[in-house]
């Protein structure tokens, strides 16, 4: 009997119309997505090569320790073909130097301002928009329509279960939809083998795990489009809802999420907290110009009555010291302004976590969020991306900081060159370099960040958890609904 | 020498059957009805007197508020799957899956009803025998007229062949060439031993081939008459009268025509 009803339900749909199309709008879509993104991909890659071997060459061409600068880039990656996420709008790169605190800049939206308006067509975008509408138009007169065309009478006049016809009417409507779109899903893998995309395991595990929670989405949207069904007379009633119920879900309630966490838990915007480093920066500065001032008076002092040979024998004796102790307070007022940086940053950041709860907590009121924030989570396009790359930017910077200031210190001084004064020589600055290059084959190497696939799997697991969740629980309201439906 | 009659089992019964909706309408009042084997029994009334809730009852769509609703002697609301086996139905208004052929149609609710053994040639029989041409059997069935979908329909009673056949309303809309066929179609039904119950307007149609017409008002049976009482008798007067609620005047004026009949 099940067999009998899962043929008739899918016999139904593959003739309908609306699987052709379906069937049509999934394949192009999908197809194109898959391959634009392996093009946005390969040039990513190129122009992340580029920059690395520019990059190098730089250092390679410093002749003066305290001269190395560091770019680093962030590395593309081959996931964001299926899930942009939020990789267009994170900078791509960030200068390692003492005096910048670690700031991912030139992010490739504000390079082409043109897709940051008309965003980029990904696959994620293609389920959580298209698809959840095709799930609609699947499911919107399932059980109302087969009523009001007056095949559920006929069909009932018969011994047959209502749990069984309903579990063959979804399974038929479940395998008409996701047949027409793992048709091009599969050829799309094709695809990036054809051109290959260099895709780790760990990289293939998450695509998988990527069209399964995809899968599970438009299921969600198919259970829902059965439940309205399931719990109204007229198909045009039930289409008016289900309309209503994904223009909430899909377009109002993540953005108000957003919005309402916005105004509940206010974060400074990043040119605040650059104007109030800033005016830090600027006032220790400032404080330690008057510091010096003091104590050069002081030193002064120290002089005072003594004959201008007794001065010079001083300096001489002092002037090392003196610059060391200078020196060292540099250091400090450094050390302040970049703890200070962090500081504000720090705070700014976890304020911003705060936000990002709120905000993912008020949009999960709709299962698209759950999706969306799954999805970019999977492929590691998710809204950590930038921090993520900030953080491990910033602890390279402090290796990289400590090997320049071993090299400087190897190099006898401040800066790359060395300074040595004394009474027979006098000064003598020796700039260590002459006219060579360093030798930087031991200089710290950046690592990107790599999540791992249970890492990955485990932040999703939340969003997967509840996303199945209200699909067995609308699943459920469709056969509490359905036993009850007036058949008549 | 004693003349007896020995009675078929009843194969359709409705035993004081009421139905009360929630909002308190009354749609059955403690009816009684039975359909033997080779017998048809027509259901006359008005909009709202009751027929169409009693068949749904026979169908499980709906439940008694008290009363008995038996198939081949099995409670219809209790186990109804078990129940509707031995029934096949015929709606008002025969709509099948537009997108499928009449053939489709036919090997879907056919089989659904529990026979899967029939070949192409079996379903091409039915629906010759219903007055389809054979050009339609591969024709979708949105193409086809409401005549066309109601022979389909019985096609799929007929394949059925289960010993009792409801139907609703089946000759409405039809043209008279049409329901004429499905007369005949119903009659031969009848001949083959099949308990029919069947709800009309059609009080010609009902006259013509009931073995039993049941006059229906507000969910009351107040009428029922066998063939030979209907004999010379104007059924559509018979029927104005009860459905104009008339039984109370005639009642007192004790000259009416119903009033003779029920004497009779």
């Amino acid at each position: 009997m099940f067999s009998l009803l899962l043929q008739k339900e899918l016999k139904n749909i593959i003739t309908s119309p609306k699987f052709t199309a379906t069937f049509l709008v999934c394949s192009v879509l999908i197809l194109i997505s898959v391959f634009v993104g392996i093009n946005e991909y390969e040039n990513a890659v190129a122009q992340y090569q580029a920059n690395q071997e520019i990059a190098r060459q730089d250092i390679a061409q410093a002749t003066s320790w305290g001269r190395v600068r560091n770019l680093l880039h962030r590395e593309p990656n081959p996931v964001q073909i299926f899930v942009s996420g939020v990789h267009f709008d994170v900078g791509r790169v960030s200068s390692i130097s003492d005096y910048n605190d670690v700031k991912l800049s030139r992010s490739p939206n504000s390079d082409e301002t043109l897709f940051a308006i008309f965003r980029v067509i990904d696959f994620a975008f293609i389920v959580q928009i298209v698809l959840s509408l095709f799930a609609i138009l699947f499911t919107y007169d399932a059980i109302n329509g087969e009523r009001e065309q007056g095949t559920l009478k006929l069909a009932f006049a018969n011994s047959v279960s209502r749990a069984q016809y309903l579990l063959a009417k979804f399974s038929g409507i479940w395998l008409g939809l996701i047949f027409p779109l793992l048709i091009p899903i599969l050829l799309s893998l094709l695809l990036l083998l054809a051109f290959n995309v260099p895709l780790t395991t760990g990289d293939w595990m998450s695509i998988v795990t990527l069209i399964g929670l995809s899968i599970l989405y438009i299921t969600f949207f198919m259970v829902i489009g059965i439940l309205v069904s399931a719990i109204t007379r007229s198909s045009s009633l039930s289409f008016l809802l289900l309309l209503v119920i994904w223009i909430g879900g899909v377009l109002i309630i993540p953005r108000l999420g957003v919005m309402a966490a916005g105004q509940l838990v206010p974060v400074e915007s990043v040119a605040q907290i650059e104007a109030k480093q800033e005016a830090f920066r600027k006032a220790r500065w400032d404080q330690y110009s008057a510091e010096l001032t003091n104590v050069w008076q002081e030193r002064e002092a120290q002089m005072n009555g003594m004959t201008e040979d007794e001065r010079r024998a001083f300096r001489d004796d002092n002037e090392w010291t003196w610059l060391e102790e200078d020196d060292a307070s540099r250091k400090l007022v450094q050390a302040d302004i970049i703890t200070n940086n962090r500081r504000l940053l720090e705070e700014a950041q976890n304020r911003k976590k705060v936000q990002e709860q709120l905000a993912f907590i008020i949009a999960r009121i709709s299962p698209v969020a759950s999706y969306q924030l799954a999805a970019m989570k999977i492929a590691g396009t998710d809204v950590e991306l930038k921090s993520r790359y900030e953080e491990s930017m910033r602890a390279y910077k402090d290796d990289f900081s400590e090997y320049i200031q071993q090299k400087e210190a190897e190099g006898g001084g401040h800066g790359g060159f060395n300074i040595t004064f004394d009474s027979e020589q006098g000064l003598n600055i020796d700039f260590g370099r002459n006219d060579q290059t360093l030798d930087t084959s031991d200089m710290p190497q950046y690592q990107t960040p790599e999540l791992s696939l249970s890492a990955t799997l485990g932040a999703s697991l939340f969003d997967f958890g509840f996303l199945g969740f209200v699909t067995v629980l609308a699943f459920g309201g469709s056969v509490f609904a359905f036993l009850r439906y007036d058949l008549r | 020498m004693q003349n007896t009659t020995i009675k078929a089992a009843p194969l359709l019964e409705a035993i004081n059957l009421s139905k009360v909706y929630e909002d308190g309408v009354k749609a059955l009042n403690a009816l009684n009805v039975t359909v033997r084997e080779g017998e048809i029994y027509a259901m006359l009334g008005g909009n709202g007197a009751g027929k169409t809730t009693t068949i749904n009852i026979f169908l499980d769509f709906i439940q008694p508020t008290s009363g008995q609703a038996l198939i081949h002697g099995v409670n219809a609301n209790e186990l109804p799957l078990e129940a509707k086996k031995h029934v096949a139905f015929v709606s008002e208004n025969v709509q099948l899956y537009p997108n499928f052929t009449a053939m489709q149609n036919l090997d879907f609710f056919v089989r659904l009803g529990g026979k899967s053994n029939y070949k192409r040639g079996d379903y091409e029989n039915a629906l010759i025998r219903v007055g389809l041409q054979s050009d339609a059997f591969d024709k979708k069935l949105k193409d086809f007229s409401k005549g066309m979908r109601q022979k389909c329909g019985i096609a799929i009673a007929i394949l059925k062949d289960a010993p009792a056949i409801l139907l609703d309303e089946p000759t409405s809309g039809l043209d008279p060439k049409a329901g004429k066929e499905f007369t005949r179609l119903i009659a031969e039904l009848r001949d083959e031993g099949k308990a029919i119950l069947m709800s009309t307007h059609d009080i010609f149609r009902a006259k013509e081939i009931a073995d039993f017409v049941g006059i229906l008002n507000n969910g009351e049976l107040v009428a029922e008459k066998t063939r030979a009482e209907l004999e010379g008798v104007n059924l559509e007067d018979l029927y104005v009268e009860y459905m104009a609620g008339y039984m109370d005047e005639v009642a007192e004026n004790g000259s009416s025509l119903a009033n003779n009949l029920s004497e009779a």
